[in-house]
């Protein structure tokens, strides 16, 4: 199996100088490996460190110890030391971070913020759009809304802009942070399928989901952070 | 699997490199011991609060004050030179050509007295276009490229909004291609609605041409919007520095979590 993506040794923990300078541990030692098409569900009650656990994978977080290797091509990086210009890079081509909030430009359009990455990635004009318009028809998003830019949207219609943006040409590593958490049950689904049509073209899925029934039908193995829980 | 990261691209070279710069007014710190290198496409970002020195940087930077030490590389015709080290019109010349300033102050980059046409005009002409022509239509396309209507060409930038002299001054910076851009607070004095319209189009300007810049600003949110790395000053020194969601998101110095706690979610 080719592995996508390596963690060694995590461990995290928050200093927060205006506040007494208290230190929050969050967890140690969290090491695990993740091949292609395979989904990983992390596990465990709110505040075992889910999310700062996703971050760091995408680089948004600094660890405290530890490294992230991602496929990134032939290669892999470091995500933990790479130089800045090196993970934008790879989070161009290789690593992918879906959250359930959209993350809104003044006045760019539905339309051309889910045909970006594929530009970034030397897609052509004509077939972002085509591939864009495919995919907010699927997810369900009214077509008199593609011209408009989202920042009047719902929180509903925002995450669809998301979830067709980072789902239209997916990254052979996903990280997903509740990305159903605010849809109805059809658009759901449509979001299940994506994964698992990411998956099936070999891209490797870690992600957060709450929902006990989509969990179920997404994961192919869980890793349970509460054994890693750091001691306060 | 490899231990350590590997180049997976080939790294072009940095088209400036600052090495331990240094400003200082008598006694006082202007910035001590800054170093960093920045890539052609990219976009730095200097954040702090007034006095921190991100402006004294910058004028070192680009070419404006020379600095009580160190040193600043800008590569040329693929070798590195030292922007104090070389005679002064040869400064003055690549600072015309190679790279452009974005004043706060729009009239600090305009010819108040001269047309919007001939504020951009005269930049081609600096570069050898001579045909009278061809430099109105260029200069026609860069105003309609920043958003000003073709029939304003000739007034004159008094005549207009703020808004519209920084979108003015933009294009006059920006008409001459340059590979790197230095720009000061560029939406600082606008109002907010305006602001919004000049970021999405620096956006789409530096993400098209893509040059490299370096932007001082003291607003967190245009530094997350326009810029790949951050630089945190305070005091003159570098605080805290790195890639910019990296910073805002998971800020590690006490002074750049008290930057970014304070500010209100709008």
């Amino acid at each position: 199996m080719t592995t996508m993506l390596k963690a060694e040794g995590l461990t995290k923990q928050f200093v927060l100088h205006h506040q007494d300078s208290v230190t929050l541990p969050v967890f140690a030692e969290v090491s695990f490996s993740v091949d292609q098409s395979e989904a990983v569900i992390l596990h465990g009650p709110s505040g075992v460190g889910k999310s700062t656990l996703l971050r760091i994978l995408y680089g948004n977080y600094r660890p405290s110890k530890g490294h992230v290797h991602i496929r990134h091509g032939q290669d892999f990086i470091d995500i933990v030391t790479a130089t800045p210009r090196r993970v934008l890079e790879a989070r161009r081509k290789s690593i992918g971070f879906v959250s359930q909030f959209l993350r809104v430009i003044p006045r760019v359009k539905t339309i051309e913020i889910v045909k970006d990455p594929m530009l970034a990635r030397g897609v052509s004009d004509a077939e972002a759009t085509h591939r864009a318009r495919d995919m907010l028809a699927r997810l369900n998003l009214p077509e008199r809304l593609w011209t408009l830019a989202p920042s009047t949207f719902s929180g509903g219609e925002q995450q669809r802009v998301n979830i067709a943006r980072s789902f239209v040409d997916p990254s052979p590593i996903l990280l997903l942070d509740e990305p159903t958490a605010s849809l109805d049950a059809a658009n759901r689904d449509v979001v299940v399928e994506l994964i698992a049509e990411a998956r099936q073209r070999g891209s490797a899925i870690i992600g957060i989901f709450h929902d006990e029934a989509v969990r179920d039908r997404v994961a192919t193995r869980r890793l349970d952070l509460t054994t890693y829980k750091a001691a306060a | 699997m490899r231990e350590s990261s590997t180049p997976v691209i080939a790294d072009p070279d940095p088209i400036l490199i600052a090495k331990n710069v240094t400003k200082h007014y008598g006694e006082r710190i202007g910035c001590e011991d800054v170093s960093f290198s920045l890539w052609p496409g990219e976009v730095l970002g200097i954040v702090g609060e007034s006095g921190s020195g991100k402006s004294t940087l910058l004028r070192c930077l680009a070419g404006i004050d020379r600095p009580t030490s160190g040193e600043i590389l800008f590569r040329h015709e693929g070798e590195p030179i030292s922007l104090f080290n070389i005679p002064e019109p040869t400064r003055r010349k690549l600072m015309r050509t190679e790279w452009g300033i974005v004043h706060q102050n729009p009239r600090d980059g305009l010819r108040m007295d001269v047309s919007a046409g001939g504020n951009v005009g005269e930049r081609l002409m600096d570069r050898g276009d001579r045909h009278y022509g061809k430099i109105r239509r260029s200069a026609m396309e860069w105003l309609t490229r920043v958003e000003i209507n073709e029939d304003r060409i000739d007034d004159r930038p008094r005549q207009f909004s703020g808004g519209m002299q920084q979108r003015l001054q933009i294009a006059r910076v920006l008409v001459p291609e340059p590979r790197l851009v230095f720009m000061d607070e560029p939406t600082g004095g606008l109002d907010v609605s305006v602001q919004a319209r000049l970021l999405d189009l620096l956006r789409v300007l530096v993400r098209d041409l893509g040059i490299a810049a370096v932007i001082v600003t003291h607003d967190l949110a245009v530094a997350r919007l326009l810029t790949d790395r951050l630089m945190v000053m305070k005091g003159g020194y570098v605080v805290e520095e790195g890639l910019t969601d990296q910073v805002l998101d998971d800020p590690h110095h006490a002074y750049t979590q008290l930057l970014t706690s304070a500010v209100l979610a709008a």
